[in-house]
């Protein structure tokens, strides 16, 4: 008994060597390239100055010059506010698109394969080309925009939709919205088809209409995933830096300028690390912020 | 009933159209003379006769596009490459046996989730610059791997979930070891989810900006993203040209992603089904 005993202990222990055999690649890559990041972050927010030697900053003061200065600063608020008019001005149209198309898409029809492989196709488009796209759409002279505009008769005169403060903020959150709809068509129509149908046909033989469906069986039914999605996209919306830097860079005279672009402006455009260190630090408590109000859904999702 | 059936087609083909008009716009812009893209009334449908493709040939000639698009490819394949197999055996690794590891998994994806690009960079480019990768493919490399490798663990965890235990036991009583069993039983039976994966990593490396910007100042070594947009800051921007360039540096994830798309949208199925 004894030996079967040592022999079970010794397949035990060989099996736990195995799982954290698979798991060693991705504990170092996690390590090495996320959290020893973070921990720089941190380190460096209490570094104070300007440094034009990255390598040197843990030569710097170290104090709390960096939060006082960074939270005492008005710009930073605005960057606050203008980063959250961009994730709810993006993120709430794009989860009208996306529940519309998954409501569309959820349907037996011929070529649906393809149709549903079209309407999903701008999540492959890279952030800055899709930036490039609406440049050119939203181009002030000859863009196809302000022309569709002027031929419905809504604006007489062109629209400079990036150089003008009052609208820049408009033009980068419409290219943001078609880049973000198709990941809550997917999600919400992947929810969708897990509904048994029986609920639908029971539905139907009560003679429910189509929004009584909708509204009694597909949202209960797609709830929980469409608040996920609602906190993923809005978190990816956040920290979207590539499709505003490729627009306006943050410009004019900061109308667009979000945390992110303001975190990345103040490292590699003046030069504060510090500072930019302490923005990255503020993005982070927001977005922690955000995820413990969802944090319900978050947990059985991820934990 | 079929006719019914037909008229959805119809309808979600014309939501796609509209849907879709960048796409459209930009060819359109790519394939008409200079004369008719900057122009007060564009044409909205061109006539076959005006169309050129000289438009591509320019691009090529002004900008180096295909070394970029060679970079690009490079970084991708490198970093899907290297993302892929890591996580296909930690996500096995979490799916089959209970570790310490598994209570931080979800919080790492979570924490990646919420880390800016723009942020995390700073970090990089000063390990970058210690280790004298600035102007390696292999840094970039190695930045969108540690961005990849959390999702797709998480995602591949979900997919070796739904593989019944039994498979591998028997592999492994007919004499299999474990890995092997892992290699020849689990990973053909979780081809699915490995092809979702890899088009969303691809799709991410791809997209790559930030990462490339900071970490790459040799023009040689610039990726497509990169590349596309130093086109901007120009003076008296050839919009044909661009928009050929954005088409050729399109074509490579448009193509993957109507291929794989269906495995992409079991993926989530399977995911949010669990």
């Amino acid at each position: 008994m004894s030996t079967t005993a040592l022999r079970r202990g010794t397949l035990a222990r060989r099996e736990r060597l195995f799982a954290y055999a698979l798991l060693a690649p991705a504990v170092v890559a996690v390590a090495a390239l996320i959290a020893y990041p973070m921990y720089l972050i941190f380190a460096m927010s209490f570094r104070e100055g300007k440094s034009l030697n990255f390598l040197a900053l843990n030569t710097r003061p170290f104090g709390l010059g960096n939060y006082e200065s960074v939270l005492a600063d008005s710009a930073t608020w605005h960057s606050v506010w203008v980063s959250f008019a961009y994730t709810f001005g993006s993120i709430l149209p794009a989860f009208a698109l996306g529940l519309g198309t998954a409501l569309l898409l959820d349907r037996v029809f011929p070529m649906r394969r393809w149709l549903r492989s079209l309407v999903l196709l701008p999540w492959a488009v890279p952030g800055v080309m899709v930036s490039i796209v609406f440049l050119w759409l939203f181009d002030a002279s000859f863009g196809v925009t302000n022309y569709f505009l002027r031929s419905l008769g809504l604006i007489t005169t062109d629209i400079a939709w990036y150089s003008n403060e009052s609208t820049a903020l408009v033009a980068v959150i419409v290219p943001t919205i078609w880049k973000s709809y198709p990941f809550f068509t997917l999600t919400l129509l992947a929810a969708m088809q897990s509904i048994p149908g029986n609920l639908y046909e029971a539905a139907e033989v009560d003679g429910a209409s189509p929004w009584r469906r909708f509204t009694d069986i597909t949202w209960p039914g797609i709830r929980p995933q469409a608040t996920l999605a609602l906190v993923l996209n809005g978190l990816w919306a956040f920290r979207e830096f590539d499709i505003i830097y490729a627009a306006t860079g943050g410009g004019p005279s900061k109308a667009t300028e979000t945390l992110g672009l303001r975190a990345y402006n103040e490292a590699f455009g003046y030069f504060y690390m510090g500072r930019a260190a302490v923005i990255g630090v503020l993005m982070l408590v927001i977005a922690l912020l955000a995820v413990l109000l969802a944090r319900k859904q978050m947990r059985k999702e991820f934990f | 009933m079929l006719t019914r059936r037909w008229g959805w087609t119809v309808a979600v083909a014309l939501l796609c159209a509209v849907l879709l008009f960048p796409f459209y716009w930009m060819f359109v812009t790519a394939v008409l003379p200079t004369s008719q893209v900057l122009s007060r009334s564009p044409t909205l449908l061109p006539s076959l006769a005006d169309m050129s493709f000289q438009a591509f040939v320019t691009a090529f000639e002004r900008k180096p596009l295909a070394t970029w698009l060679t970079n690009s490819l490079i970084v991708t394949i490198g970093a899907t490459t290297i993302s892929l197999v890591i996580a296909a055996l930690a996500g096995y690794s979490l799916s089959r046996f209970r570790t310490r590891a598994q209570e931080l998994t979800g919080l790492t994806l979570l924490l990646t989730k919420m880390l800016p690009g723009s942020l995390i960079v700073i970090p990089f480019f000063i390990m970058a610059s210690t280790f004298h990768l600035i102007d390696s493919l292999w840094a970039l490399m190695l930045a969108n791997a540690a961005v990849g490798v959390p999702f797709a663990t998480w995602l591949l965890k979900g997919f070796f979930d739904g593989i019944p235990r039994d498979l591998e036991h028997a592999a492994m009583i007919d004499g299999c070891g474990h890995l092997s069993a892992f290699a020849y039983v689990i990973i053909p039976l979780a081809r699915p989810g490995l092809a979702a994966c890899a088009i969303y990593l691809a799709i991410l490396s791809w997209s790559d900006f930030v990462f490339a910007k900071t970490l790459i100042n040799d023009q040689a070594r610039w990726t497509i993203t990169t590349g596309m947009v130093s086109f901007i800051g120009e003076h008296g921007i050839e919009w044909s040209a661009l928009m050929a360039a954005g088409i050729l540096s399109m074509v490579p994830m448009i193509v993957l992603f109507l291929l794989l798309e269906p495995f992409l949208v079991s993926g989530m199925t399977a995911g949010s089904q669990r």
